[in-house]
Parts: C-alpha cells; structure tokens; sequence
C-alpha cells in the first residue's frame, strides 16, 4: 500500500468538503459511539474493566521477547509453523513463496490489517497470484483500489450506488440492485466459489497467546473462520504486539475489543487455533503457519515511552471518539491505520520525519485517552513525538524544525523567565498586531496566523495587561 | 483573611484582561483576597505543544520560583493548570529538587469553578441573569481536571438563569493553540460544528472555562453570529441583574 502520510493536509482537506461521507461522518462514529457505551454498560464494573485491560496490555508489551518466545515454543509444539518476519519484503516473499510452492492460484483472505500494513496483496499480485478479500467491505475497496477508511468499517463511507456499479462491473452480480441485503448475498455467493476451492487461506490474528500458542480472531463476518478453516494451509499473519500472556487475559482483552469496537458483548465470530487440524479431527487446514512480523516494530519497543503504542488492540473507540476523524474520516491519515491509534502507531514506524502531521494536527483534547481499553496516552505520545522532531532526535528520523520556529521558540525561552522583558516584548509586539484592528476587532492578518483569520476575527491585545489594570 | 494567588494566564493577560479582573473580583466577594505575583509571564503550554522541551523548562521553573510558596493558586485557564499539575513534573523529572518542588506544588493549584465550588464551598455568587445558558465543556478543563459538575453548579446558581443542555458539548472546540491556524480546513470545521450546537441549544449565552476556546468560539461567533456571545465563566458570574 502507498504510504501518503505526508499528504495529510491536502487529504484532510478533502475529507472536510466531501459531502458525500459527510453524512457517514456525522452519525456513524456517534452512533458507534454510543453502542460502545451501552456496551461497557453490561459489565459491573466498566472503568476497573477498562483498568484491568490497560494492566495486560502494558504486562505484554513490557514483557514483548520472552512472552514471543514462549508463544513460539508452545504454537510449535501444537504443530503450528512459526516463521520471523523482520520486514514486510520477507513476510511478503515467504508467503507468496509458500503459495506458489503449494500451487495455489489465488489466496482468500480473512479481514486483516497487518497484510494491508505489508502490502500482501498487491506482492501476491505482482506475482501471479490472485488475493481475495473475504469480508465484504475489504471485498469492495479492494475492488476499488482504496485504502480503509475505518478499522471495522473499510467501505462504511461508499454510497450503495457505487457499490452496485462496482459489483455489476465486476461480474459479481447480474441484475441491478441497491437492497444492501442483496448486493450482501451478491458478494457472498459470488465469494463462496472462492472459498470451496481454497488452497490457501490468510488471515491476521487478533491475539497470540503465549501460554497456549492459541491465535484468536474476532469478526462478525464469518469470513476469517472460512479463510481459516476451508484451505489446506492456513497462514495467519500477526505483528510482534498481538501476544498476550495468558487465556484469561485474552478472554478479557476479548470482552473489552467487542464492547469497544461495536459495543457487542461478543463479535459474532470467535475463533481460536492451536495447531492445524489433529489426527481424527474433521475440518480445519492440513497445515497452519503463523509468520510474526516485526517490520520496525522492535525499533519501538526498544523506546519506553514510544513502546506505549505497542499496547492498541485496534478496537477504533478513538477513531470514533475522535474530533478530527469526525470531520476528515480516514484517508487523510495516508495509510493503514487511521485516527489516534495510527497517530500513536505510524510515526515510530514510518519515521517522525514522514509523519509529522499525524502527530502535529491534534487540539490535545484527550478524548482518545479516556477511552482506550489499552491504556494509550495517545497526546501524551504525541507531545513525544513533537519533542523528538523538535530536537531533531535521530531515533525515529526526527528532523529539525524551520530556523523561524525554532528562532521563536528559543527567544521566547529566553524572555518568559524575565518578566521586565516580557513585558517589554509585549508593549513592542501590541502596536504591530493592533495595526490589523479595525473598530475593535482584527478581521485579517497575513502570515503566520493567517489560518485563524478565514473564518474567525480576534480581538485587538488589550491596551492595558492585566497587570497594569 | 484568606489569600490565594491568582494565576493569570497570558492569553488572558494578552487579550482578555477584563476576565482576570472578574475572577479577583469575585474572589473577593468570596471572602478570600486574590494576591497577583507581577512577574508573572507564561507558564510554558505552548513550548510543551509545540516540543520545546528545553524552553518550557525555563518557564516551568520560573513559575515554580513564583508561585511555589503560594498556599493555593487559582487560574483561569484548564489547560495551563493541566500543564502545572501535569507537565511540570513530567517536564523536571530528570532534576529532582526541582521534581520535588513541581510535585509539591501541584495539588495546591485549582481552576477557578473548582476552587470556587470544591475548596471554598460557594455556589452562589450573587450573580443574576435573564435567560438561557449553554456550557461547553472545554477538554482540559473536563478531561484533564475532571471539572465538570463545578462550574454547572455556579451557573445554575445564577438568579434567573436555566442551564440548557447542549449537544456534544464535550467535544472539542478545535482551538489546540496552534492547530487553530496550521490546520484551518479541520479547526473551522469543529468550530462551526460548536457554534451549531449552541445556536441549536436555544441558549442566550455560551459560557465556559478556557481563554483558548473563548477565542476560538468568539472569533466565529463575531464573524458569522455577531448577536451571539460567548463568555468567560468569571465575567459571567460577576454580572449583577444584567438585564439582556
């Protein structure tokens, strides 16, 4: 997938004068939102609950390497195939390899992100292999070419008009239809083919769980379960975070994911796999490999305070909480993961210096925070982040700022400890900004601070501080 | 009599200096005598934001010499007693004297409602008004504070005024200081979005409990909605039987 990080401004732009996912943007998020209450509502205690996910979260990812080795060592004694990752190139090629080597024509694929973060599909396309997606919004973008422009809703913002062209022109469907239920049923019938002749499934997966090497997905589709269990191999793809110490935590962390992301007390779907399919057993793949990619994701671990974003379990309640994705939806984040989760997540991973808008275009209003079941301090990372690039600390490619800004920031340091100069500075900065008044109002100001003056005006600094009142 | 220093933002010095004057005013009224440290500049907010770490050191420990003997400080603003209460140790946690004097400091540092309604036990403040009220609760003040209850309780104290409900109104203005002019397309948006909400809200008056979103909301407010206002908490409760 193309990384356009660096495009936000303009795509955001774009998001704020769409009018088409406007009103998507206008109930959608606020409607998961309040599902996502009544949710937490259902359980006796929802904060201790959300607590209680914070505390797993940070215990796995404080305690990433010996929880990873151990989930390695008892998912291959389930006679699962654990392959390392470092790159998305190697995730890449050993997968594709493997299909190939399997002679499978085509992959079908249960919904995941990780395989859009590596570009799984377009790879597998490159050579000769035709990937498929499974769940029916992945299904439709993919067709369209797009990126998702919501974790658990990839095509929530597609009008059904476009969606019944899409599907006439793909042969999908054979009459026109704009009942939802049927173009549901046209993506499913024409989906089923695919899965009855599966050689080869992959999927993402949800939790890793050392103690057992069990991996658990979540969905409401069906089509991660199919993908998994249909095929002869089944490859399921998961990033270093996934790992969770125990079943009990991942039972809980599964509570917390449903209400979170959909307010449901449980997806619909659950499955776990520990190991393929076992002598006497009737169903489930002849062969599952569970490839772990790190893909600079052991970069961020090795940073205390960056390693907080390790902890998401991608669930979008900050997505849907979010004040700026209510108003520019996902493609303005410029790849896979959009809102506060990719905000926290893609700078460390694709370089502050590539990023810099995710972690800069945020007012700080921390509603993120207050609903994260993993405890993520999304504005407080991305403060970090901010004081990264600012002293252009090379951990995460952080890059000087313009001389101007700093130049500022530097004399501003040096004023606000003197009040005599500060107050000197504010009697030479008053005339020079009180020039744009007019009748008590300054209605335009070039430069700098041109922004606020398209839509707002601003009164005049006032002749006396309130000091000299 | 009682003393608490008042902590006067410097948006509030800058641009809003009548506000500063409510709140003494008020305190006063209170029974407690508002005491102002004249060398007060900036308590470094937007260094923090903007990642200059370096910088807002200076302004943190410049704060600290100020106001670090001060039984209690009281301010206008939520997101620069956020930044006291929060920033500061955050910020001096690799030099201990000085984490120790910020970590001191922190409890005894109050946004104005919450002083007003938590430590000194007032709710009404003698304030009157004719009509309907809207509250936006600004993000640090209700996120980062956790005060909420506190400035509704002044409010519907207030002789003849209701408290209306308003939609959303937890949700962000879209001021972030300087997310206002570097992201223009998104702040107006939130802002139109605030403003909407309150003319939907029926309310006369949009009062609350940050300079930074007082600005932001005023600034659209004087631009699209000039018969429209919204208001400092402090200015709003000084008013005596103002009659609209």
């Amino acid at each position: 997938m193309r990384i356009a990080t660096e495009r936000f401004t303009e795509l955001a732009r774009e998001g704020v004068e769409k009018a088409r996912a406007r009103p998507f943007l206008k109930t959608v998020p606020q409607l998961l939102y309040q599902l996502r209450e009544a949710g937490l509502a259902t359980l006796p205690d929802a904060a201790a609950a959300q607590a209680h996910g914070a505390a797993i979260r940070s215990e796995a990812i404080s305690r990433l390497p010996e929880l990873l080795e151990e989930f390695e060592k008892n998912a291959t004694a389930n006679g699962a195939k654990v392959f390392w990752a470092r790159t998305a190139k190697e995730a890449n090629e050993y997968i594709a390899g493997m299909a190939k080597e399997r002679g499978a024509k085509y992959v079908i694929k249960g919904k995941s992100m990780v395989t859009e973060e590596i570009g799984l599909n377009d790879f597998l396309s490159e050579h000769g292999i035709e990937p498929w997606e499974a769940d029916l919004g992945e299904f439709i973008i993919q067709q369209m070419g797009r990126t998702p422009f919501h974790i658990i809703g990839p095509a929530l913002n597609i009008p059904v008009e476009e969606i019944r062209d899409l599907f006439l022109a793909k042969a999908a469907m054979k009459e026109p239809t704009l009942d939802p239920v049927e173009l549901g049923r046209a993506a499913r019938l024409f989906l089923r083919e695919k899965f009855h002749r599966a050689r080869f499934g992959v999927t993402g997966v949800n939790m890793a769980v050392a103690e057992t090497g069990t991996i658990v997905n979540l969905e409401n589709e069906g089509n991660i379960r199919f993908a998994k269990a249909a095929p002869r191999t089944q490859v399921s793809v998961m990033t270093l975070e996934k790992v969770v110490p125990t079943m009990k935590d991942a039972l809980h962390l599964m509570r917390l994911l449903s209400r979170n992301c959909s307010g449901q007390k449980m997806s619909a779907y659950v499955s776990m796999d520990s190991g393929p399919r076992k002598e006497g057993e009737t169903d489930g793949p002849e062969e599952l490999v569970i490839v772990i990619v790190d893909n600079g994701r052991s970069r961020i671990y090795q940073d205390p305070r960056a390693r907080e974003a390790l902890r998401c379990i991608r669930c979008a309640a900050c997505l849907n909480i979010c004040p700026v994705y209510r108003q520019i939806g996902g493609y303005a984040y410029g790849w896979v993961y959009s809102g506060p989760m990719g905000q926290a997540l893609m700078p460390p991973l694709l370089g502050l210096d590539k990023t810099r808008d995710l972690y800069r275009a945020c007012t700080l209003c921390g509603a993120c925070k207050s609903v994260c079941p993993a405890g993520i301090d999304h504005p407080g990372l991305f403060l970090y982040y901010r004081s990264m690039d600012a002293s252009a600390d090379p951990r995460f490619k952080g890059e000087k700022h313009p001389w101007r800004e700093a130049l500022l920031f530097k004399a501003w340091g040096r004023v606000v400890q003197y009040p005599r100069l500060w107050n000197w500075g504010v009697s030479m900065i008053r005339p020079i900004i009180n020039r744009h008044a007019h009748k008590g109002v300054i209605r335009d100001m070039k430069g700098a601070f041109g922004g606020w003056f398209r839509e707002r005006d601003l009164p005049p600094l006032a002749e006396k501080t309130f000091r000299d009142l | 009599m009682k003393e608490v220093s008042l902590f006067i933002p410097c948006l509030v010095d800058l641009f809003l200096p009548h506000i500063g004057a409510a709140a003494a005013s008020l305190l006063r009224r209170a029974g407690v005598n508002p005491i102002h440290h004249r060398g007060q500049t900036c308590c470094g907010q937007p260094a923090v934001n903007a990642g200059y770490l370096r910088e807002a050191k200076k302004a943190a420990k410049h704060f600290i010499e100020l106001f670090g003997d001060d039984e209690a400080v009281v301010s206008l603003s939520g997101s620069c007693v956020w930044t006291v209460k929060h920033h500061y140790p955050e910020l001096l946690g690799d030099e201990p004297e000085w984490f120790r004097r910020a970590a001191e400091l922190a409890p005894r540092v109050y946004e104005l409602s919450q002083y007003l309604v938590d430590v000194l036990g007032v709710t009404d403040t003698g304030a009157a008004f004719e009509g309907a009220v809207a509250y936006h609760e600004s993000c640090h003040v209700l996120r980062g504070l956790g005060v909420s209850a506190q400035p509704q309780k002044l409010i519907a104290a207030v002789k003849g005024a209701t408290l209306v409900p308003l939609q959303q109104a937890d949700s962000c203005c879209g001021f972030g200081g300087e997310f206002s002019f570097r992201y223009p397309d998104i702040s107006e948006s939130m802002v139109r979005d605030k403003v909407q909400n309150y003319l939907d809200s029926g309310a006369d008056l949009l009062i609350l409990c940050e300079p930074g979103c007082l600005l932001n909301i005023g600034g659209y407010l004087s631009r699209h909605h000039p018969e429209k206002k919204a208001m400092h908490l402090a200015t709003f409760l000084v008013q005596e039987g103002e009659k609209r």
